[in-house]
């Protein structure tokens, strides 16, 4: 690009430094916070205070951070799914659908299986019906990319919107197995047995001076379930020859094709382990939280910051956790934001303008540690 | 834009006259690289200069330089005496530089005459289909480059999208044409014909520049050559008062060892027979019935203008294509149509053309690569591959930053000698020695990488491989093949033993003219 | 998508078919729009995948103008800049920082969204404050059949038609659209050319948001009758970018596959005039996105066959100086 006298280019950085790893998603943060505050400022709000409550909404206490753990816990689900399929250019963007998918198969099995089975048994039945409800959520799309070629961008996509409304449909829109017979007016899903529930973290009841009024706190199970998917993606990816076949495919096609790697069966398999993980953060939301299908209660937007998450940590499973944990906050915080009086009630869709403005801030950002900004003078030639 | 004989500049150099183009210490650098290092070069009015250089000389980024596509960081650019800074290559174009490049850049789903206009500010805002084209089949008339300008580019032989190129360039009033490795994809008939254009176009006063690794075509058709070695100038001389070992000194700074290399011992029983083998996908026939028959110690050498079938041919040996018929045994086992893991169990290895992208897989890293065309178990276990991959880098002296850097960040010589030391790795050790298909081994390496890949296939050779070489370049084949066989529309057409090939023969051949 | 009833109530006696047909127009309207800016995004080859965000963006700036000046027309400005400006940022990410392209239209469509959800919070479920009204072209109008489908639009229906024939001759038939097309399907050639690679593709995204824009202006100022958060275009930005696919990248068959599209979305309020009742309205709902399912996926083997126009170098960054 030339401006004026100066040419401005980008140089690719034959070394990358390591500290930009982290100057990078801080610069990219404090980005999103100075583009989302000029839209406070916009609606007459002080952008400052407004970040301060967050921040201290969304971490300040024991009881924030168990709630943002509790948060966290679907978002390092969904995260996974789209970092472990995305790592491979899949770009399963159908994560929401899919933890609907799978919050239907969860409740379902809620109710089926687990009043006549034993605790532990019933909570893993949750557990696996929610992951395949997941997994048959993304199979067309699986075999169609892999078969046809149909870009599984839109298609995923596509599917949360029916999964939206197939969930509506069980619960308001027909007397089905999901909905209480009891809620005549206001159709509600019908309760899971208690045997179902997954089991919480109970905090102590005072930690440091803070009282904490339950002792019971948002972190149930789907977080230790959400850390083993960590670790067994990490495995998966790292340590084994699937893994090993998802880099080459993902890396190159026609390599994976030339070594005889089995292209098809490969995007499949990612595929369906992609919506088997946002399937699991489904289960949690019912198992863990709601204890019943329940369209009102399921939080809106759990697949969608999953990609978000996935982007942020470019697609690093750890990292996944981590950055999770932080939008989590995000959302915590906004939640509360949203409660508030005066000039510092906000709406929670804050959140998402953040979730996006890091997100676009990132994307400039990732491209700074890759390359160098180089400004030259240009000699002019006498006229 | 659009003369014919743009009358502007075109006159015959008379003494003391300021020379068409001059560049002065002319500096670029990429990323690691100082591409071209304090570069001097003068173009004249209606000679013929050659650029003569090895790959990574630096001759191709000086073309590049001298048509505005790069703008050097250093140095100046004297266009008829006259400093110039060349922003694009429009701001070239505008003061008759015109570039044709190795690859072509031409859009195939556009017709030639669309081709030809592209960029054209003169145009009407609507274009006028008809106008347009009864201009493109003057200028092709006029200097003997007979095109159709409704054809879509995608329908054209390599040849015939040359000369759109060339047209196109002379369209938009190129007094100065720069032709990057011209003859790299033609027959040597198509290179003869390019030759007589070429001349065409000096008569007329224009100035074409003469990108070359070939000595022999550059003394034959240049007036004057410039030498580049690692990016500077080594030479600037008259083909008249030079001779081929003079060149070739200052290009490669050393002696080079590229005579004919042949099987010193007969060869033995075959290891790889393929009966007719065909190939036909969507209505196309791109392999036909082939024949051939490689033995141990031995290299069969196929040649071919690109595009004949010759991926199709490795792709389906190796088993990664199927094929429609045709049966293929590798030391006696069939694989025909049983996948790349079948046929790498039954003895074959394959180095493909595409080595980065294909043969090798570029994000991942050198131990991974190593894996990649090795048996894996669910665990992956890095540690066999790591020790390879360090032998490797030791035996060949592959240059690179370690076993654990991406594959695609090693230069092209580097990542031939990985690619194929892993695939005759595979063959090697306990297993006997078998079979090794190789697809263009050699294309676009310098002068050193090719001396160490041909040692490479001739040691195989003489261990008793069998190795079928596919190339475009009817040099290589001739220099290291036992014998000789040409695929042209995917059949093969004519044999010879190398040694006592003729290249008006094979030529023919290559061009579909049964000799 | 909430009804607007004033075209089903037009008559009770008309045709409930008829009305299908003349909502099915209404409804293509803004995929028709949203979708010929995407082909102009893509066949200068930048894939932008948020549309979905620059409709909300666009949806809300047109509620908000059309609330505080009362005249459509200045809503359907601000729809068409608030939509372009987010494709700038766009264009910005993928041509000048050659960023990932699949993840900068998702971010456009989560901050869009965002943003959108945002800045509307306050004004949710609340009346617009302007809106299109129908034109009757005299005389053909009062046609049988025809006039109600056809004649009854209003102006925007008749102007989407003539952009439509615009940008078609647009790409086909002019030096600008040789050289929008020549960058789709190779930069490197078109930048030896002397074409300004990067300057194409940011006036074709931008541009292309501002269509995006227009179609969402249009979305609420005719067919959704007050602003509803995200279900305002509940997921029709992301039903144009399939059917830029049906189209294989050709405006007129964008029209045509708008129209079907349209049909689609409007079945559920159809089968409910038309007394069809059996059909739960949730079942209903889906139908749209399972046809562009079934369609994306009907196409994909003649897609394959003859690449179905798809621009070349879709999806490619253009760098001058790699080597």
């Amino acid at each position: 690009m030339i401006l004026g006298r100066y040419e401005v280019l980008l140089e690719q950085r034959t070394d990358i430094r390591r500290s930009s790893a982290l100057i990078v998603p801080v610069a990219s943060i404090l980005g999103a916070l100075v583009i989302a505050g000029v839209f406070l400022w916009l609606t007459g709000r002080p952008a400052l205070s407004v970040y301060a409550r967050l921040v201290s909404n969304g971490y300040g206490s024991w009881y924030s951070i168990s709630d943002t753990l509790g948060q966290a816990t679907p978002l390092i689900l969904t995260g996974l799914a789209a970092a472990f399929a995305f790592r491979m250019n899949l770009y399963n963007i159908g994560g929401e659908g899919q933890l609907y998918a799978g919050a239907i198969g969860a409740a379902w099995a809620g109710l089926a299986i687990a009043p006549h089975v034993s605790g532990p048994v019933a909570v893993i039945a949750v557990l696996v019906a929610g992951m395949l409800g997941g997994v048959l959520w993304i199979l067309i799309p699986a075999i169609a990319r892999a078969f046809l070629n149909t870009s599984e961008i839109v298609t995923t996509l596509l599917f949360n919107y029916v999964a939206l409304f197939l969930m509506q449909y069980l619960i308001f829109g027909s007397s089905s197995f999901w909905r209480d017979p009891d809620s005549k007016n206001f159709p509600q899903g019908k309760p899971l047995p208690e045997v179902a529930h997954f089991p919480q973290l109970h905090f102590p009841r005072d930690v440091a001076g803070i009282d904490f009024p339950s002792g019971v706190s948002r972190v149930h199970l789907g977080l230790g379930v959400a850390i083993l998917a960590v670790l067994v993606v990490w495995f998966l990816q790292q340590r084994t020859s699937f893994g090993f076949d998802m880099k080459v495919v993902g890396s190159s096609e026609r390599a994976a094709r030339y070594a005889g790697i089995p292209i098809k069966r490969t995007v499949i398999a990612v595929m369906l382990i992609s919506g088997g993980l946002a399937g699991l953060a489904g289960a949690g939301e019912v198992g863990g939280r709601a204890y019943a299908l329940d369209p009102n209660g399921l939080v809106l937007g759990l697949g969608y910051t999953g990609i978000v998450v996935a982007a942020l940590s470019r697609y690093n499973p750890f990292a996944v956790g981590l950055v999770a944990v932080l939008l989590a906050g995000l959302r915590t915080g906004a939640d509360a934001l949203q409660g508030a009086t005066g000039p510092l009630r906000v709406p929670v869709a804050i959140a998402f303008m953040l979730e996006g403005a890091i997100l676009l801030a990132a994307l400039g950002g990732e491209v700074f540690r890759r390359n160098r900004l180089v400004v030259r003078r240009i000699r002019e030639a006498p006229a | 834009m659009g003369a014919i004989d743009a009358p502007v500049g075109v006159r015959p150099d008379h003494p003391g006259a300021p020379p068409a183009i001059s560049a002065r210490r002319i500096v670029k650098r990429f990323p690691g690289v100082v591409a071209n290092d304090c570069v001097d070069v003068d173009l004249r009015r209606g000679e013929v200069h050659a650029l003569l250089g090895e790959n990574g000389a630096g001759k191709s980024t000086l073309a590049a330089v001298l048509c505005g596509l790069y703008v050097p960081e250093e140095g100046e650019l004297l266009i008829d005496g006259v400093r110039t800074v060349l922003h694009s290559p429009r701001d070239g174009l505008a003061r008759g530089i015109g570039m044709v490049h190795q690859h072509f850049r031409l859009i195939e789903r556009f017709t030639v005459a669309e081709n030809v206009v592209l960029g054209d500010r003169t145009q009407p805002l609507r274009l006028r289909r008809d106008r347009i084209e009864d201009a493109v089949a003057e200028i092709a008339e006029t200097y003997g480059l007979p095109l159709d300008p409704r054809a879509h580019v995608g329908d054209l032989s390599v040849g015939q999208r040359q000369r759109v190129e060339i047209v196109k360039t002379l369209y938009q009033g190129a007094r100065i044409l720069l032709l990057d490795e011209p003859t790299s994809v033609l027959t040597p008939q198509e290179a003869d014909a390019l030759f007589t254009t070429v001349r065409t176009m000096t008569a007329a006063g224009r100035t074409v520049v003469f990108i070359s690794h070939k000595l022999g075509e550059v003394l034959e058709i240049a007036d004057r050559v410039t030498v580049m070695r690692d990016g500077r100038v080594t030479g600037d001389v008259d083909t008249g008062a030079t001779t081929r070992e003079e060149l070739a000194r200052m290009m490669v700074g050393r002696e080079v060892d590229l005579s004919p290399r042949r099987a010193r011992s007969a060869a033995r029983e075959p290891m790889l027979r393929v009966e007719g083998l065909t190939l036909t996908r969507g209505g196309v026939t791109s392999v036909d019935g082939v024949d051939l028959e490689v033995r141990a110690g031995e290299i069969l050498g196929i040649a071919g203008v690109s595009g004949n079938g010759q991926r199709e041919l490795a792709d389906l040996i190796a088993g990664v294509e199927a094929p429609t018929a045709g049966r293929i045994t590798v030391s006696g086992t069939e694989v025909a149509g049983k996948g790349p893991r079948a046929a790498r169990a039954a003895g074959l290895a394959y180095v493909p053309e595409d080595r980065l992208g294909t043969g090798l897989a570029p994000a991942l890293s050198m131990v991974d690569n190593m894996l990649l065309t090795r048996p894996r178990s669910f665990l992956l276990d890095r540690r066999a591959a790591r020790a390879e991959a360090e032998d490797i880098i030791e035996r060949f002296e592959v240059k690179t930053t370690g076993p654990d850097a991406a594959a695609g960040l090693m230069s092209g010589g580097n990542a031939q000698k990985v690619l194929i030391a892993r695939e005759l790795d595979s063959t090697d050790g306990e297993h006997s020695a078998r079979v090794l298909v190789a697809a263009s081994p050699t294309r676009g390496l310098d002068v050193g990488a090719i001396e160490t890949v041909w040692g490479i296939l001739d040691g195989a050779r003489s261990r008793g491989e069998a190795i079928l070489l596919i190339s475009e370049d009817l040099e290589e084949v001739l220099a290291i093949a036992d014998r000789v066989v040409v695929l042209y529309e995917g059949r093969l057409v004519h044999e010879t033993t190398a040694a006592d090939a003729s290249r008006e023969a094979i030529g023919l051949a290559m061009a579909g003219v049964a000799p | 998508m909430i009804p607007d009833l004033s075209l089903a109530s037009g008559g009770i006696n008309a045709n409930v078919w008829v009305v299908a047909l003349a909502g099915a127009i209404s409804f293509g309207v803004p995929l028709v729009l949203a979708a010929l800016g995407e082909i102009l995004a893509e066949r200068s080859g930048v894939l932008n995948l948020g549309v979905e965000g620059m409709m909300l963006v666009g949806a809300v700036s047109a509620f908000l103008v059309a609330d505080a000046t009362g005249s459509p027309w200045l809503a359907l400005l601000a729809a068409m800049a608030a939509a372009a400006a987010l494709a700038a940022v766009h264009a910005f990410l993928c041509v000048t920082l050659r960023a990932n392209r699949i993840v900068s239209g998702l971010a456009l469509v989560i901050f869009g969204g965002g943003v959108a959800r945002f800045v509307g919070s306050s004004v949710e479920g609340q009346p617009r404050g302007a809106e299109i009204d129908p034109l009757r072209i005299p005389g053909l109008a009062d046609l049988p059949v025809i006039g109600r489908v056809v004649f009854q639009q209003d102006v925007l229906v008749y102007a989407t038609v003539a952009v439509t024939a615009l940008v078609a001759l647009y790409i086909v038939r002019t030096r600008p659209g040789l050289a929008l097309r020549a960058v789709g399907e190779s930069p490197a050639t078109a930048d030896a050319a002397g074409i300004a690679v990067a300057r194409v593709r940011y006036v074709h995204v931008i541009v292309g948001g501002a269509f995006a824009g227009a179609g969402a202006a249009y979305t609420m100022l005719v067919v959704v009758p007050s602003w509803n958060g995200s279900a305002t275009t509940d997921g029709i930005g992301w039903i144009a970018l399939a059917l830029v696919v049906f189209a294989s990248w050709r405006p007129w068959r964008a029209l045509a596959g708008a129209i079907i599209f349209g049909f689609a979305l409007r079945a559920n309020f159809t089968l409910q005039a038309a007394g069809i009742a059996a059909v739960p309205a949730e079942i209903l709902s889906m139908l749209p996105y399972l046809l562009t399912i079934v369609v994306l996926i009907a196409l994909a083997p003649t897609a394959m066959r003859r690449r179905a126009g798809a621009p070349t170098a879709l999806g490619q960054a253009y760098v001058r100086d790699e080597r």
